[in-house]
């Protein structure tokens, strides 16, 4: 290798076989080479001193090559064999391996299609290794296997490693065999398996990139939950609670849809993972930091109950009997390599971890809340005192009391915007008497950067109104919780006001006005609903300046949308059909979709036609054969010149050693040239690549579309019929699944 | 004959047709050709001329596989550096303890693999660990490996097109419109054949072959199995063993699965492959080249007894394949039955086997069996049959027997035949060395001892011998140091073992 200091990048997953071994395993990936080795350390010859597990031999250690680079471990029970099989993934391939028989399970291409597909740039590499070195390749974009969980799937009859994607799932049991394909919004960063219904099966959850964590039962979602980032890593804790970081530092716990708690630390969670550290019998979250810090919170309250600090990130907590003693430990490994194992605290502790500054910090706590209770004790006072002189009105301002029928309101307007304004939805707070709004607060997830937002006018401009614009990133409800100081100008005493505001799904959004054609394309469907209920349904999910009213005979309603620009129609008639006129297929599906959760419908056919969609798929797909041809093309090119390169280091050194140097420099020249050439070959060659996955992401999110036309079983129909379809090269079925729903 | 002239004259194409079948591919092409100068769009003659130049230079790919320096230096298909013993064919001789004899008892090949008792490609594996080792040692003749497995052979094979053919290649490749052939099916797998095996020009090959495959819907086993054939002959085995799966899933063939086990093998993962053949022979049960496949693994592996065993089996569905016998018979000659081995080397002469080294191996075993009469009568017919390669190792084994009777002269005299014969014979110099050791000659037997150990560095036998010699000379720097080699080489040589223990009192009393 090249002499640069290797670093573990990923997470050590536990690994078990027959003997009941625990393996550690990492893999290291070095930054110059692209190219990662998986480490596998077995600690069953290592012995304890002074409670240190002290490593004995250097052949605990394992090295597994992969030639790839390395984007995901895990370690779980395929077969029967009693023994864990390795997973690895790299942005082409996913690889089952059985360590203990060096044998490998299956290979699989984890892109998209059949045909050929795979990375030649490690041996690009190697030979640059050999004796020539250039500067280093460009990054690539990692794809292909994001991660990997292995688990028994719903009913699925045998346990499948589940490998996410390119906005795509796949699960393979241990012959190899795909057993489950289903696409999602994104990219897929997460994965795990929970009994989210609590019925005894598992369900998976899969955090993806377009921050939404959804949860499949087998192939269909039963449920979805967005968050504001994208979703790093997700944990099980038990029964259907589970944890997630996302990549802005947020940590949280679920139970089922409903949010238990949440945190935000400006550093971002490494790693989190599940472990009953303080002998309670429920285990609790393990956060590991990218400063270094790992922390135990509560499942209930997500309170810290035990911290401990590391000098450089986390790169994996794992749990496993890894000094060989019966007893399970933490074990937490710092991106230098430092591995600290924890053991769980003996029952008799309860819980109490912090004992040591227990008493100190509740003091301290007691303390402060003594200060607030005098300081507020002190107000009261001052009013009752300033009550009882009374008449002196002017008085009251001064010390900051406002009367006591003072409101704050608010309310939400779209403003279609201007040529200098961005439409935005527009807020305003009130107040309902000459008091001030001094500083107003307003925290919403997913809106703002950093998810809070602080108006604070200057001294001259503070007026009893207040206007601010909101941008929706996305269609989706949020909640604004607005603080706002309310009090005098001249007063330095503030009340706070809080409120919670809900902006509705549809926010920029405004009936359209006159001349805007209807759009082309369009989804129809049939519900047995009245048309009332719809009518109810759009006053709520639209922010309208009139409600709509509820008619019996027909409902034709055309909307603008301001982040497009482009129009969308909803046209009921009386017997219960629906279509929805809009270009945008993803409003289309949000609008279906959010429908279908508010009626209650579980399952919805529906046919879509939507010609500028299809058109782009079609040129897309013929995009990718082209990519795949010129790909083959260049990848034999380069197979055949890394063979020459062979040979001709071979030779070189062969002359080398005959002292031939004329010959030698020879050699070294023809070598170079040649390397040149194949790097030349291999930046052409990413390209390609680059564009072949933008491609490939394109077709998963038109199913992906297409599924959110439908509901329920439809939908798992839709997709499967899809996937099919491009399985078999077949075009024209595509189309005719994604208009029709079924072949 | 082509040659008639008037009176009956035979179908010029049915005469190149009846050449072919004949095998008299040279006459065919040369018909094909002057049917192809009247008209050279006669598709019936262009490909019979295709297929006749490719079966000339035609090998079978399935057995055929010779690892090149630079495979085994520079690249890493395998996946676990530091495997677990007996489940690496990288490290032979890990697996120790599975009935299979020490290299004290059963010699290594010139190249340093245990005697298999059968010349096959790919059993050379003595692995150096670095560059400079691997040039430097395959120096001799019969040990030499090639650059890399597309150059060696493969090369030599393909250049013969151009020296059959004066006024230039019979087909310009790079002329070719290769998606037009893709469309015919029945010119394409032909030219596809001809481009791979006769100009040994793989990427044209691979693109006709992916061409194709397309062609025909991906539906076609004998494209996909094409496609892995060039992908395995640039080094791309993942995409060898992808196209391998997807030939098996549309039809099942014994070719198809050994060509999957031999990507396998190049990846270093042995058990996969034995899993392979154990599948294959479910559909194809008693089919011997699987359970030949399995057994030389197993050998491989130097797991004797299953080797063996499934040697056997072998003989049970064909009781006359030569490497069955062979093999089983070395087994027993080298666990001390040679009145055993003697039976299948003489089932072999039966079967019509006749060449030095089984007349070698009989006079080996008449000798170790106590039939002294029969054991010269053998090495005389061995010597008469042998050829300048084999004439030095007949030499040899006859000058072991001279040793075994103590007729020091005669074997001295054998070696030096020997020698004469190959110069680069490692044992024999070592055994003159011995000679010379005795006879008290210890500078030349230094020289000696030391080329053989400069020659086959994988042998312990030498290394050991000059450290006994340095020892007893008093040089126990150097004695040291080649008992530390020789215990590289077999590290429970116990002989080995005392001296360096010896050597280690003398340090310490020093």
């Amino acid at each position: 290798m090249v002499g640069r200091t290797s670093r573990v990048t990923e997470t050590p997953t536990r690994f078990q076989d027959d003997r009941c071994d625990l393996y550690l395993i990492k893999f290291v990936e070095n930054a110059a080479l692209e190219e990662s080795s998986v480490f596998i350390h077995n600690p069953h010859s290592s012995a304890l001193q002074g409670g240190r597990a002290v490593a004995s031999h250097s052949n605990d250690i394992s090295i597994l090559n992969i030639n790839q680079q390395v984007s995901a471990v895990a370690a779980g029970q395929l077969n029967d064999s009693g023994c864990d099989t390795l997973l690895i993934g790299t942005p082409t391939n996913f690889l089952a391996y059985d360590v203990e028989n060096n044998s490998d399970l299956f290979y699989k291409d984890v892109s998209q299609r059949q045909t050929t597909f795979y990375e030649l740039k490690d041996q690009v590499i190697r030979y640059q290794r050999s004796k020539i070195r250039e500067s280093p390749i460009s990054k690539q974009v990692a794809d292909g296997a994001n991660s990997i969980v292995t688990g028994r799937l719903g009913s699925l009859e045998n346990p499948l490693a589940i490998v996410g994607g390119n906005c795509s799932i796949q699960g393979f049991d241990f012959e190899g065999n795909d057993e489950f394909w289903t696409v999602t919004g994104d990219n897929v960063c997460s994965l795990a398996m929970c009994d989210f219904s609590g019925d005894g099966t598992l369900e998976l959850l899969v955090g993806s990139e377009d921050f939404d964590i959804r949860v499949f039962k087998e192939d269909e979602i039963i449920a979805e939950m967005t968050e504001t980032e994208s979703v790093t890593s997700l944990c099980t804790l038990h029964g259907s609670k589970f944890g997630y970081a996302l990549a802005n530092g947020t940590v949280g716990v679920y139970d089922r849809t409903a949010r238990y708690w949440r945190i935000k630390s400006k550093n971002q969670a490494m790693s989190i993972h599940n472990f009953d550290l303080d002998s309670d019998g429920v285990p609790e979250l393990i956060t590991g930091w990218s400063n270094g810090k790992i922390d135990a919170r509560s499942d209930r309250t997500g309170e810290v109950i035990f911290k401990d600090n590391f000098s450089v990130a986390v790169a994996g907590i794992l749990e496993g009997d890894y000094r060989m003693d019966g007893k399970v430990e933490l074990i937490c490994c710092s991106v230098e390599g430092e591995v600290r194992g924890y053991l769980p605290a003996s029952p008799e502790m309860k819980g109490n971890l912090m004992d040591v500054n227990l008493e100190q910090d509740s003091l301290r706590e007691l303390a402060q809340r003594k200060q607030n209770l005098l300081l507020e004790l002190k107000n009261y006072e001052e009013n009752a005192r300033v009550g009882k002189g009374g008449g002196q009105e002017v008085d009251q301002s001064q010390l900051g009391i406002i009367p006591a029928n003072t409101q704050l309101q608010t309310s939400l307007l779209v403003n279609p915007g201007s040529e200098q304004v961005q439409p935005h939805v527009e807020l305003s707070i009130l107040t309902t008497n000459e008091t001030v709004i001094r500083t107003v607060m307003i925290f919403a997830e997913g809106v703002f950067e950093g998810e809070s937002h602080v108006v604070h006018p200057s001294q001259q401009n503070l007026k009893s109104t207040l206007q601010l614009p909101v941008f929706p990133p996305k269609d989706i409800p949020v909640d604004l919780h607005i603080k706002a100081f309310v009090g005098y100008k001249s007063s330095s005493h503030f009340h706070v006001f809080e409120l919670t505001r809900q902006l509705p799904r549809f926010t920029l959004y405004i009936p359209c006005p006159d001349g805007y054609a209807e759009p082309k394309s369009y989804c129809t469907f049939h519900i047995n609903e009245r048309i009332n209920r719809v009518v109810m349904w759009l006053n709520q999910n639209f922010l309208l300046p009139e409600e709509i009213e509820g008619k019996d005979t027909a409902l034709d309603i055309m909307f603008l949308s301001l982040r497009t620009g482009n129009p969308v129609a909803i046209k009921m008639d009386q017997s219960g059909n629906v279509t929805i006129k809009t270009d945008d297929m993803d409003l289309a599906g949000d609008i279906i979709q959010g429908m279908a959760t508010f009626l209650g419908i579980e399952d919805l056919l529906s046919t879509a036609e939507f010609p500028d969609h299809l058109e782009e798929i079609r040129a897309v797909l013929l995009k990718v054969d082209e990519l795949h041809s010129v790909r083959q093309k260049l990848t034999a090119e380069m197979a055949d010149h890394s063979n020459l390169i062979r040979s001709l280091v071979v030779r070189a050194e062969d002359a080398r050693l005959m002292g031939d140097m004329k010959n030698m420099r020879k050699g070294y020249m023809e070598l170079y040239d040649l390397n040149r050439d194949l790097i030349n070959g291999y930046k052409i060659r990413c390209n390609n690549h680059n564009e072949l996955l933008s491609c490939l992401k394109l077709v998963n999110q038109a199913i992906q579309r297409a599924g959110k036309l439908r509901v329920g079983k439809a939908k798992a129909q839709v997709i499967a019929g899809c996937r099919q379809a491009i399985k078999n090269n077949n075009v024209i079925g595509l189309f005719k699944i994604i208009k029709a729903g079924s072949l | 004959m082509a040659a008639g002239t008037g009176t009956m004259q035979m179908d010029p194409l049915f005469l190149a047709m009846s050449f072919y079948r004949r095998r008299k591919l040279e006459e065919c092409a040369e018909v094909c050709t002057q049917l192809l100068k009247k008209n050279p769009y006669d598709q019936a003659s262009w490909c019979l001329k295709t297929r006749a130049l490719t079966e000339q230079v035609y090998v079978d790919e399935v057995d055929v596989d010779e690892e090149g320096i630079a495979e085994m230096l520079m690249d890493d298909n395998a996946v676990a550096q530091l495997p677990r013993p007996g489940t690496s064919l990288k490290k032979p001789g890990t697996s120790i303890g599975h009935g299979a004899p020490t290299p004290g008892v059963r010699p290594m090949s010139q190249a340093g693999r245990p005697v298999s008792g059968f010349v096959r490609p790919g059993t050379q594996s003595g692995r150096p660990g670095t560059m400079e080792q691997a040039i430097r040692t395959p120096r001799t003749a019969q040990t030499a490996r090639p650059v890399t497995s597309a150059s060696g052979r493969h090369v030599r094979l393909g250049t013969a097109s151009m020296l059959s053919q004066p006024d230039g290649p019979f087909i310009n490749i790079a002329k070719l419109n290769l998606s037009k052939y893709a469309q015919r099916q029945n010119l394409a797998k032909v030219l596809f054949e001809y481009i791979f095996h006769h100009e040994n020009d793989v990427r044209n090959a691979l693109e006709l072959a992916a061409k194709a495959t397309e062609e025909c819907q991906f539906k076609d086993w004998w494209w996909k199995v094409q496609l892995a054939k060039s992908y395995y002959r640039l080094g791309m085995y993942r995409d060898a063993e992808k196209q391998l799966k997807s030939a098996l899933r549309d039809q099942d063939m014994v070719d198809i699965y050994l060509y999957l086990c031999k990507v396998y093998r190049r990846l270093d993962q042995p058990l996969t492959a034995v899993d392979i053949y154990k599948k294959a022979l479910e559909k194809f049960p008693g089919e011997t080249t699987l359970l030949t496949g399995i057994a030389r693994i197993h050998e491989e592996l130097n797991d004797m007894t299953k080797a063996v065993q499934l040697y056997k089996e072998v003989l049970h569905f064909d009781n006359t394949h030569v490497e069955a016998i062979a093999c089983i018979a070395t087994h027993h000659f080298y666990t001390d039955q040679p009145e055993i081995a003697l039976r299948f080397y003489r089932r072999l002469l039966q079967m019509g086997v006749y060449n030095a080294e089984l007349f070698t191996n009989l006079g080996l075993c008449c000798f170790f069996a106590q039939q002294y009469d029969m054991t010269l009568n053998c090495f005389e017919r061995a010597l008469s049959l042998a050829s300048d390669e084999n004439m030095s190792d007949v030499w040899y084994n006859i000058g072991h027997i001279a040793v075994g009777i103590g007729d020091i002269q005669l074997a001295y005299q054998c070696f030096r035949l020997a020698l004469a014969s190959n110069n680069d014979h490692a044992e024999a110099y070592n055994n003159v060395g011995v000679l010379e050791m005795r006879k008290g000659h210890t500078e030349q037997a230094r020289a000696f001892l030391q080329a053989a150990a400069g020659l086959a560095p994988h042998m312990y036998e030498p290394h050991y011998n000059h450290g006994l010699l340095s020892l007893k000379i008093g040089d126990l720097q150097s004695s040291h140091n080649s008992i530390s080699k020789s215990l590289e080489g077999y590290p429970d040589h116990s002989d080995s073992r005392n001296v360096l223990t010896q050597l280690k009192e003398d340090f310490a009393a020093l």
